[in-house]
């Protein structure tokens, strides 16, 4: 994995409740504040809803709830517009830190963890100062699963039907 | 190649398009008429207009072709060869295959196209033509040929653009690379290992991008929007300055600002709209076809065209009515024996209109062949198991047998139809799309599809209601009634649910929050409104807290990760600036019966455990 990591890659940080986060710059359109959000009946909990983002409908995900992390209570949210194409996809989180453009050396392997949730979106691991950011992989964390389960769901209502 | 290059062979193909259905026009018009010269100065002029731009902007394979096509249809202006059938069924060939390079261009402006056949039998007719006489013996191995070439014509016209394109992509990727690689490599550069192929093939097609679509406007439109617009832009100024000032007048500026915008939108609107006119012309092509492989006459007659019709509605109606064309010519219309025996014209009609009809469009396929005959629809549903045996429906319920899948009265499956695939497929398109399709249909007098249609798939007619804290918007089109129950219409059964009881008929009444998987609150049901819903299957009723209003609104999509759930049409954002959900009621109470049942069928059996042990 890390030899198909480009080097100077820009990573925007973010913090889900204690931990660090980062996903590549180049998929981020923009940062927001939350907004209000119309919840929609018949899916995961993670899905807040729809919010209208200047005339475009955009779902709203909680990367918290999808990861298993606690919110911090403190912490003001925000949502990160992500371009995934052909989706936009609006991802709360717990605070915006910084943008990092970590050496190719700051960057380890992710941990092999078989039993933990996240480790299947986890690209690698980005370490400086003694802090620990968490490199993601937010097309695999947020589409993958989500649409299978989408399908599912789908394929379940047919065959009931 | 540069941009500039690149947008000039892109709008020579737009024109090319154009030019190419016009043509076929033409070619289809010569057929009735043979000596109409002025139809062959047209298609005369239209062939070298083609040729010209072709070359100009650097197709030269195109440009050859059509050079040939130019000079056989010179001889045919000239006299010099016959008008006859078989050579009209050359051009229409060569039409297509004119088209299938102008599509494959559009994908990949360096792919070539092998036409050495076609312009060999055009040589061979120009010969034949030359010795005048020699023509007659020539129509008959053409017309043998029309079958296959009927095969292909339905892949070339409709489905054919992504086909054909496919059909080429092999031979478009070995180009790509010829094209891609030389740069640092010298010309004479050998063709790549084969992995290597495969993988440019691969990126060719996920690369071929979505062709940007285009849509002609009147210029006229375009000068009342920007006219609107720019009153638009003052009462904007307008309204900034009185608010500065809080001035009184600004409640009658917003009222206006208002009706400009109401009257933009409605441009915008009908900007997407497009007379119906070339998807009803590409049907004289496929009755003639059709009729012609099964050995009938059938005239088309076509009214209604410039009826107008929203693009992408009419692309995916095109597919449908193609199919209901074919049948009309296939199971409709009998065989001139037959039709001469029941004492009618040789030649069958079918007619083809458009027009509007309260905020519908309505589109009718009328023939004037041997009509339904619900006994004999219903005998072929029982024998293909469709059916209980012994059945006795209802003359409307039978006619609706031939949209039920599998079914075909036809005792042969010919190349046209019979298939029995089709009319369940032309039913849940016209769905899809918020329409209905409905028979009317006398035995020997002859069978009118009538179909309807919204004007827009972008706007609709709704109704914004509230449950609880949500809101959400229901289409106009599904709300038959709304009605205030009171307290003894509404009754439980236990097993049912509730029932609410309007004008003595009973309707199943469901509770909002219920259908969408929420806790329903104790209210009396008078406390809220009862939403009545028709469609052809159910009739049911929705309690809803409060009505907010009626509005139009603009539907929005919802994202990929939506697609697929079942209940919601879409979003749309209301006034206030929150999106909010599109319910499609009859689907969330599908989706809502089919639940109990896969909950309730165990339970029983676990009692059943219980009292036997």
């Amino acid at each position: 994995m890390s030899e198909q990591r480009q080097i100077g890659t820009r990573f925007l940080s973010f913090s889900l409740g204690n931990e660090e986060y980062a996903i590549p710059l180049l998929c981020v359109k923009e940062v927001i504040a939350v907004p209000e959000v119309t919840p929609i009946p018949f899916t995961a909990s993670h899905f807040l809803g729809i919010m209208n983002l200047r005339g475009q409908v955009i779902s709203v995900i909680d990367m918290r709830t999808k990861l298993g992390i606690k919110p911090n209570p403190a912490a003001e949210t925000a949502v990160i517009i992500c371009d995934l194409s052909p989706l936009s996809l609006g991802v709360v989180v717990d605070a915006i830190n910084s943008v990092v453009s970590p050496a190719s050396d700051e960057i380890s392997d992710a941990p092999d963890i078989q039993s933990s949730k996240a480790s299947d979106y986890i690209t690698g691991v980005y370490r400086k100062d003694k802090r620990l950011t968490l490199l993601l992989d937010i097309a695999k964390a947020l589409s993958v699963e989500d649409f299978q389960t989408m399908k599912k769901a789908t394929k379940a209502t047919k065959e009931a039907a | 190649m540069d941009d500039f290059e690149l947008e000039l062979k892109m709008g020579f193909l737009e024109e090319a398009s154009q030019l190419l259905t016009d043509a076929e026009q033409c070619f289809l018009a010569l057929e009735t008429s043979p000596g109409d010269t002025a139809i062959l100065e047209k298609i005369f002029r239209l062939a070298h207009n083609l040729k010209g731009s072709a070359k100009a902007v650097g197709f030269d394979q195109l440009g050859e072709f059509t050079h040939e096509l130019e000079s056989y249809m010179l001889k045919l202006k000239t006299g010099a060869i016959q008008v006859t059938p078989a050579s009209v069924s050359l051009l229409l060939r060569c039409n297509d295959h004119v088209m299938k390079m102008v599509a494959s261009l559009k994908e990949n402006a360096d792919s070539k196209t092998d036409s050495t056949d076609l312009l060999n039998e055009i040589k061979l007719q120009m010969e034949g033509g030359g010795a005048a006489e020699a023509a007659a013996p020539e129509p008959a191995p053409a017309i043998v040929e029309e079958p296959a070439a009927i095969a292909e014509v339905p892949s070339a016209n409709d489905v054919g653009f992504e086909e054909a394109a496919e059909l080429m992509a092999a031979e478009t990727s070995k180009v790509i690379e010829t094209y891609s690689q030389p740069v640092a490599v010298a010309p004479t550069s050998a063709p790549a290992p084969k992995v290597e192929e495969k993988k440019t093939e691969k990126a060719a097609n996920a690369n071929a991008p979505a062709a940007d679509e285009s849509i002609r406007v009147s210029l006229g439109r375009l000068e009342k929007l920007m006219n609107f617009v720019g009153e638009l832009v003052i009462l904007q100024t307008v309204l900034r300055e009185q608010i500065a000032t809080n001035h009184p007048s600004s409640r009658k500026t917003v009222h206006q600002l208002g009706k400009v915008t109401k009257e933009v939108q409605d441009i915008s609107m009908s900007l997407r709209m497009v007379p119906v006119k070339q998807t009803f012309q590409k049907m004289q092509r496929i009755v003639r076809d059709t009729s012609a492989a099964l050995g009938k006459k059938v005239n088309l007659e076509i009214s209604g065209e410039e009826t107008e019709l929203d693009k992408t509605v009419l692309e995916r109606i095109s597919d449908p009515l193609v199919h209901l064309i074919r049948n009309s010519c296939d199971h409709g219309i009998e065989s001139a024996e037959l039709r001469k025996e029941r004492g009618k014209a040789e030649t069958g009609q079918v007619k083809l209109s458009a027009y509007h009809q309260s905020g519908s469009l309505i589109i009718e396929i009328a023939d004037d062949g041997a009509g339904l005959d619900p006994k004999k629809l219903t005998d072929k549903a029982i024998e293909k198991g469709l059916l209980k045996p012994g059945t006795q429906l209802a003359e409307k319920d039978a006619y609706q047998l031939i949209f039920a899948s599998g079914f075909s009265t036809k005792a042969v499956v010919t190349d046209v139809s019979g298939r029995g695939v089709g009319m369940d497929v032309v039913k849940t398109n016209i769905e899809q799309l918020q329409g209905d399709i409905q028979i009317e249909t006398q035995v020997g007098k002859g069978t009118c599809f009538k179909i309807r249609l919204p004007l827009t798939l972008a706007i609709v007619d709704a109704m914004v209601i509230r449950s609880e804290a949500d809101r959400f918007i229901i289409p106009l089109s599904h709300v038959h009634e709304s009605i205030k129950p009171s307290e003894s219409d509404v009754h439980f059964v236990s097993g049912m649910g509730e029932v609410f009881c309007l004008r003595g008929e009973n309707l199943p009444l469901f509770r909002l929050p219920s259908l969408l998987n929420k806790k329903v609150q104790a209210k009396s049901a008078s406390d809220g409104i009862a939403i009545v819903v028709r469609t052809q299957q159910t009739s049911f009723s929705v309690l809803v807290d409060d009505i907010i209003g009626q509005h139009q609104v603009v539907i929005k999509q919802l994202g990929e990760e939506h697609r697929g759930l079942k209940g919601f049409s879409g979003s749309a954002i209301l006034g206030d600036g929150r999106p909010s959900l599109i319910l499609e009621l009859p689907d969330l109470v599908s989706r809502h019966q089919s639940k109990p049942a896969t909950t309730a069928a165990p339970a029983p059996r676990a009692e059943a455990k219980r009292s036997a042990a």
